[in-house]
């Protein structure tokens, strides 16, 4: 079976740890950011794109089928966050935000999903947050943007299933990422406290969800989100 | 890079011969322009007309290098879908690939 995976956003964060995990567990991994990736892996390869670029993100897809092969597995993670009160927040926001995670996630997933469909199946993951279910004040954006990630895997479960595509989605607590490191540290304790286990989350507690999704015996899972910590 | 309808014909012909092989039926194994794409009287459901499209768009760009959306807003908001026949499928990826020139 051939083991290509894609992963968006590995230039750091957990991106770059489900890269460096799956390049470490036999698998080919080519990853994006919009930047260039100090990461340096024999079996990893880095291509600079913007996922909400479409025109892009074919060529880009084309690319690595060329080069190496059909994509078995994809890792949607790249995101973008924002917090503001939503009487404060501009309409650039919307735009940046659900550009790279609604839009960006669904372009890449479509592409992927073609090359899937004709090579025998494969497995998708997309990241959701527990922003979406617990409604965060603050999120407006970002949650709803989750929200709509959720909808999208939850749909595409269906329509390519018969394709033998699973579609599923982590709702990550937060991490000990750039992502969170400017949200006040009281904000992140009452975000914890609405957890069933009140802590932050770990890049280990990723990585075991992206191994049981990639499992071979998961392939009777699918349209699933799950969320981390005790969230629903 | 244009291609004339005989190719266009031809990439469509292959696309519904391979998926008749992969889902054991007999009538897309030899089709002309009239064969039905959808509708009651094709041997088509929906799941397999996406999987024909997704194939030729894929075989377009593979082999010749043309990334065309075929199910595009404006194809289906045309009265008469260009998907309904293998003729009126050639007419359109021509329409397509020439304007892409």
């Amino acid at each position: 079976m051939s083991k290509i995976a894609f992963i968006t956003g590995t230039r750091k964060g957990i991106g770059r740890s489900i890269a460096e995990h799956l390049a470490n567990s036999d698998w080919t991994v080519i990853g994006c950011s919009r930047r260039d990736s100090d990461f340096k892996h024999p079996n990893y390869h880095h291509m600079n794109l913007d996922i909400s670029d479409e025109p892009a993100v074919v060529n880009a897809l084309k690319k690595i089928k060329k080069e190496f092969g059909a994509v078995k597995a994809l890792v949607n993670n790249a995101g973008v966050a924002s917090m503001n009160h939503l009487l404060l927040t501009p309409s650039e926001s919307y735009q940046k935000i659900f550009q790279t995670n609604v839009l960006g996630s669904f372009l890449v997933l479509r592409e992927t999903a073609k090359q899937m469909s004709r090579n025998g199946g494969g497995r998708i993951i997309n990241f959701s947050s527990i922003a979406s279910p617990l409604n965060l004040e603050g999120e407006a954006l970002y949650a709803s943007s989750k929200a709509a990630v959720e909808s999208l895997t939850k749909t595409a479960a269906k329509e390519l299933a018969p394709m033998h595509i699973t579609v599923n989605a982590i709702g990550p607590t937060p991490i000990e990422t750039d992502l969170i490191k400017l949200v006040p540290k009281e904000t992140i304790n009452q975000l914890l406290e609405k957890q069933a286990i009140p802590r932050l989350g770990t890049q280990s507690d990723i990585l075991n969800c992206i191994d049981f999704f990639l499992k071979p015996e998961s392939d009777f899972i699918t349209g699933q989100v799950l969320y981390l910590g005790g969230v629903n | 890079m244009s291609l004339d309808r005989e190719t266009i014909l031809s990439i469509v012909q292959t696309s519904l011969r391979e998926l008749g092989e992969d889902l054991n039926k007999a009538d897309l194994l030899s089709t002309d322009e009239n064969t039905r794409l959808f509708g009651s009287r094709s041997a088509l459901d929906s799941m397999n007309l996406v999987n024909l499209i997704a194939d030729i768009e894929e075989r377009l760009s593979e082999d010749y290098d043309i990334d065309i959306t075929l199910a595009n807003p404006s194809a289906m908001s045309r009265t008469h879908s260009p998907f309904r026949k293998v003729g009126s499928c050639v007419d359109y990826i021509l329409e397509l690939t020439t304007k892409e020139v």
